[in-house]
């Protein structure tokens, strides 16, 4: 049986070739593989590939012959590809409507992949600025439950003795102080550090120097290093602040050091903190194992790895667990990398996002691929002019692909301005919610690939339309330049019904994609979180430690802050809580009394109140009451905590103790409704409120107001500031904000799928506008001669529109099954609503629908116009 | 004498491949894809039929070889072979080759000899 070559490389090896030696050198490669494809046919195919692929890389060149006189054989590359160039640009600029759309439709579709690369490059791509990022890993207990928690002092010393993975770690935990002395008090943000933080980290100081080893001790703690954000701003830059003394909380502090701009990642938040000062704990704190409120770091020695790491970290809480079974019984250890950790979820959404904008630049390919295709076809006259006054077909396709690049260089040079305009509103859109949002901007690779991307959209685009164009079956000299540029007939339909059906069914999936995650925003936005979120002010107020020694002071001061809070026209009710919904808080297990410790006891959310924070946050009391002052520590439960706690049995009365004082029974007074407490898309958390009269120092109030929240920020700090002048305010949001911040990630992609969904049906409309208008033009005579016959206008019009339709609902149906395939992708993504929902495909599907009808109106209306005299005596 | 016109000097592939044509120009099947097999059976070197020809076509700008086309083949995919010979100026340039390597390489036949 004969073998026949890869018809693919000989095809390649007939366009990169020469006439002069694409016979011989095909004919010879032939030959041999007949012969060698008796021994192996796949040893043959792959020889055949080897000796193409040399071929390509260096075909056989030609030199000019000194014997005798023989034609030229053209110009060099180089200057025909400057004198391509310079065509393309006069034949370009001749056209500037075609030249403005096609440049803009590319420039829409390169802008959005730069953008979204941008943003890709500076989240997950670019490394950490510290020295061996890929060393420096998060430490974290296991919980019983398996979640990765923060670390308890006991625990982390035990680690840092027993662990020989690592090359160094360190604890860290985050302080507020008031800055004092200078000026009205300010809150500052604090990072206390354990000894060898800065060592691990690799952060090195531009002055000073770091904290030694004995000032990580109650006796050594006075020292404070600055970050040269806080060192310009506060201290002016002075290079002399080494030694000079901080008032944190009324307290002299000397500078020992200033870190670098560098060293502050705000997507780390304790590189991101104002200052850092040792974190000081007293041995009887070092021992402390039961309650994990500490952060920790390490860096892995040279050459070990994370399941290494992982594994002897498993063993050393292993042998933990037996040596303090009550406390680190059934907890472990997790080791998670720097990078991994920072980014977190938002990996997925990226690759998502990446994806979606990937199909507009799909979608604008395949406009911009039929924009090139008809004017190729209408320049059949120029180009069988060329081929006949001897340019080859490789020039005809090589031309036509210099035009194609040049708009796509273009293109990518506005998608480029279109990216950074995007990139930098992204970065303050982002700040503080997508992690190193702060670094996005265009650096190297983004420009590479941008670069990459316009090549690859021009070859794309234009590789189809050059080769069709270049090909000679298009009617040859005579036919072209007879028909000149009256009529294109209708070539290449076919391909054309494909661009559509494929514009169609991207189109859809993003739509789809838009659809449900807007309604999933919406969703999470306006739905029951167990709270009342509307008109509700929000303030944190961090006690400055020293001036308020005995928690009987503390208690004073909050609650006279409340009465003077509650006294304000407009507000309805306030109180106070330790961590708002929505910010991380306390999760700890319960001891009831009465019954036999459970064997696995779950941890529930724990808060602190005042009387009125369940009023102004709208939480109901379903039995039992409400906490009032008069009351002494008492407890609240949700009614999923009830459940968990108590089964079956009532627990109003009963009473039960927290593990931060054990000793103290709380009596339960009322059952109160669940809230989302961690996150707006996790179910609600079962959940405990104390009411204690030993206040601590950091509460954020919580104030329902009957006018716009906004308009109560200056009285509600005036009366705080009443109380104590030398008192900072910190954070002060609406509860709303808060949501809305938590949803930032939510709202940036729904943002970004609607716009990509909208360029997209935009693109598609111009997609089927343009075919069905060379449609109606190449078919106007068969048109003139129905309606001459006595087609009415209803034919006619059925006629352009059937003709519109028929790849649209294929299109429709594509895109409905790629929709439904992708739509388990979609489903980490939503909630509230199924990502395959029946109801938004519809409505989707109907959109399309409607602006395939609108962009076929058009074409069909001149198509009813036409007037079969003027048509067929054209002929 | 100092006017003599001198053989042209040939690159080391370029003699391989004026070998070939040498070798297979008596039954006149001296064309690419025969040259190539010819030099990967005796010397090993397995080039690509662009070398080859890229040199052919050198080597008869340079006035050592002749070409001429025969007719289309079916096992080519109906195909022509472009058939090569040497003219008189490129025998003497490659005798002038072999003339020098092998007066270089007199009395060290023993050292040089494959093992």
């Amino acid at each position: 049986m004969k073998v026949n070559p890869p018809r693919f490389a000989i095809w390649l090896l007939s366009m990169r070739l020469g006439d002069e030696w694409r016979e011989f050198v095909v004919g010879d490669l032939e030959e041999e593989f007949a012969t060698r494809s008796g021994d192996s046919r796949l040893a043959a195919r792959g020889w055949f590939w080897w000796q193409t692929l040399r071929c390509l890389l260096a075909p056989p060149a030609v030199q000019p012959d000194t014997r005798q006189l023989k034609p030229t054989r053209g110009d060099s590359t180089m200057r025909t590809l400057i004198a391509d160039v310079r065509y393309a640009l006069r034949v370009l600029s001749r056209t500037p409507s075609f030249t403005v759309a096609v440049i803009g439709v590319m420039a829409l579709g390169i802008g959005a992949n730069t953008a979204i690369f941008g943003i890709v490059n500076a989240v997950l791509l670019r490394p950490l600025p510290f020295e061996e990022p890929e060393r420096l890993m998060r430490i974290f207990t296991r919980t019983p439950g398996g979640r990765a928690f923060e670390l308890s002092p006991g625990k982390f010393y035990d680690w840092q003795r027993d662990a020989q993975s690592f090359e160094g770690m360190a604890m860290y935990r985050f302080r507020q102080f008031a800055l004092t002395g200078t000026g009205t008090a300010r809150a500052i943000k604090a990072g206390a550090v354990g000894a060898g933080f800065f060592e691990v980290v690799r952060a090195r100081p531009a002055l000073g120097r770091v904290f030694r080893p004995e000032e990580d001790s109650p006796g050594g703690k006075y020292a404070v290093i600055l970050s040269e954000r806080f060192w310009k701003t506060e201290l002016g830059g002075a290079p002399g602040v080494i030694g000079r003394t901080l008032k944190l909380d009324d307290e002299a502090y000397t500078i020992v050091g200033v870190m670098p701009a560098h060293a502050s990642v705000a997507s780390w938040a304790v590189m991101a903190c104002d200052v850092w000062v040792p974190m000081a704990l007293t041995d009887e704190q070092r021992s402390v194992r039961g309650n994990h409120n500490q952060q920790g770091v390490a860096r892995l020695k040279p050459n070990v790895d994370l399941a290494r790491a992982q594994s002897e970290m498993d063993a050393v809480s292993a042998q933990l667990a037996r040596e303090f079974p009550k406390t680190d019984g059934r907890w472990g250890a997790v080791v998670i990398p720097m990078q991994e950790q920072i980014v977190g979820d938002r990996r997925t959404m990226l690759f998502m996002l990446l994806g979606a904008v990937t199909l507009v630049l799909l979608i604008a390919c395949a406009n911009v691929g039929n924009l090139l295709f008809t004017r190729a076809l209408s320049r059949r006259r120029e180009i069988a002019i060329r081929s006949a006054l001897g340019a080859g077909r490789g020039r005809v396709i090589q031309q036509l692909l210099v035009e194609a690049l040049l708009l796509a260089v273009a293109g990518g040079a506005f998608g480029l301005l279109l990216a950074y305009g995007t990139l930098t509103s992204a970065s303050t859109l982002l700040a503080g919610e997508v992690p190193r949002a702060e670094e996005i901007s265009i650096d190297a690779r983004v420009l590479l690939f941008v670069s990459g991307v316009s090549i690859l959209t021009g070859m794309l685009a234009g590789t189809l339309p050059a080769l069709r164009a270049g090909r000679s079956d298009l009617g040859g000299l005579s036919g072209a330049l007879k028909e000149g540029g009256r009529s294109d007939g209708a070539i290449g339909v076919g391909t054309r019904r494909l661009l559509i059906v494929c514009e169609v069914a991207l189109s859809l999936m993003l739509l789809m994609g838009a659809g449900v995650m807007v309604q999933s925003l919406l969703a999470l936005r306006h739905g029951d979180a167990g709270f009342d979120p509307n008109n509700v002010l929000t303030l944190d107020v961090t006690l400055v430690g020293p001036r308020y020694p005995m928690p009987a002071q503390r208690s004073s001061f909050f609650d006279a802050a409340l009465q003077r809070i509650r006294a304000l026209p407009g507000v309805e009710a306030a109180g106070t809580i330790d961590d708002l919904p929505m910010v991380d808080g306390s999760s700890q297990t319960l001891h009831l009394e009465g019954y036999p410790p459970q064997r696995d006891p779950m941890a529930v959310q724990v808060r602190r109140i005042n009387p009125g924070y369940l009023r102004a946050m709208g939480i109901p009391v379903l039995r039992g009451r409400d906490i009032v002052e008069s009351d002494a520590e008492v407890l609240l439960v949700s009614r999923d905590a009830a459940k968990l706690y108590w089964g079956p049995d009532d627990p109003i009365g009963r009473r039960a103790a927290l593990p931060y004082s054990p000793t103290v029974l709380r009596q339960v007074v009322g059952i109160v409704g669940d809230v989302k407490q961690r996150n707006l898309t996790e179910a609600s958390t079962p959940t405990v409120y104390f009411y204690t009269r030993e206040a601590s120092g950091r509460a954020t109030f919580v104030i329902r107001t009957s006018l716009p929240p906004a308009t109560l920020v200056q009285p509600a700090v005036a009366a705080i500031r009443a109380i104590d002048p030398q008192q900072p305010v910190g954070d002060i949001r609406t509860m709303m904000q808060v949501l809305d911040a938590k949803l930032t990630s939510q709202r940036f992609s729904a943002l970004l799928l609607g716009v990509f969904a909208g360029v997209a049906l935009l693109l598609a409309a111009v997609g089927i506008y343009s075919v069905l208008s060379y449609i109606v033009r190449g078919r106007s005579r068969e048109i003139g001669i129905r309606t001459a016959l006595g087609a009415r206008t209803a034919d006619v019009l059925r006629l352009v529109i059937v003709e519109g339709m028929s790849p649209t609902l294929v299109g429709i149906a594509a895109g409905t099954i790629a929709a439904l395939a992708s739509a388990r992708v979609m489903e980490t993504f939503v909630f509230g609503v199924s990502s395959s929902d029946p109801l938004t495909l519809a409505a989707v599907a109907a959109t399309l629908v409607l602006v395939a009808v609108m962009a076929s109106l058009v074409p069909a209306y001149r198509a009813v116009r036409l007037d079969p005299v003027t048509v067929l005596r054209a002929d | 004498m100092w006017f003599k016109t001198k053989a042209a000097v040939l690159g080391d592939f370029e003699q391989l491949v004026l070998l070939g044509v040498l070798r297979l120009e008596l039954d006149d099947a001296a064309y690419g894809a025969a040259i190539r097999q010819e030099i990967h059976a005796r010397s090993g070197r397995d080039v690509s039929i662009n070398a080859v020809y890229t040199t052919l076509d050198r080597l008869e700008s340079k006035g050592l070889l002749k070409s001429w086309v025969g007719d289309p083949t079916p096992q080519r995919g109906g195909r022509r072979r472009k058939f090569y010979a040497l003219r008189p100026a490129g025998v003497a340039a490659l005798r002038q080759a072999y003339r020098a390597i092998t007066a270089m390489a007199d009395g060290l036949q023993a050292r040089l000899a494959t093992k």
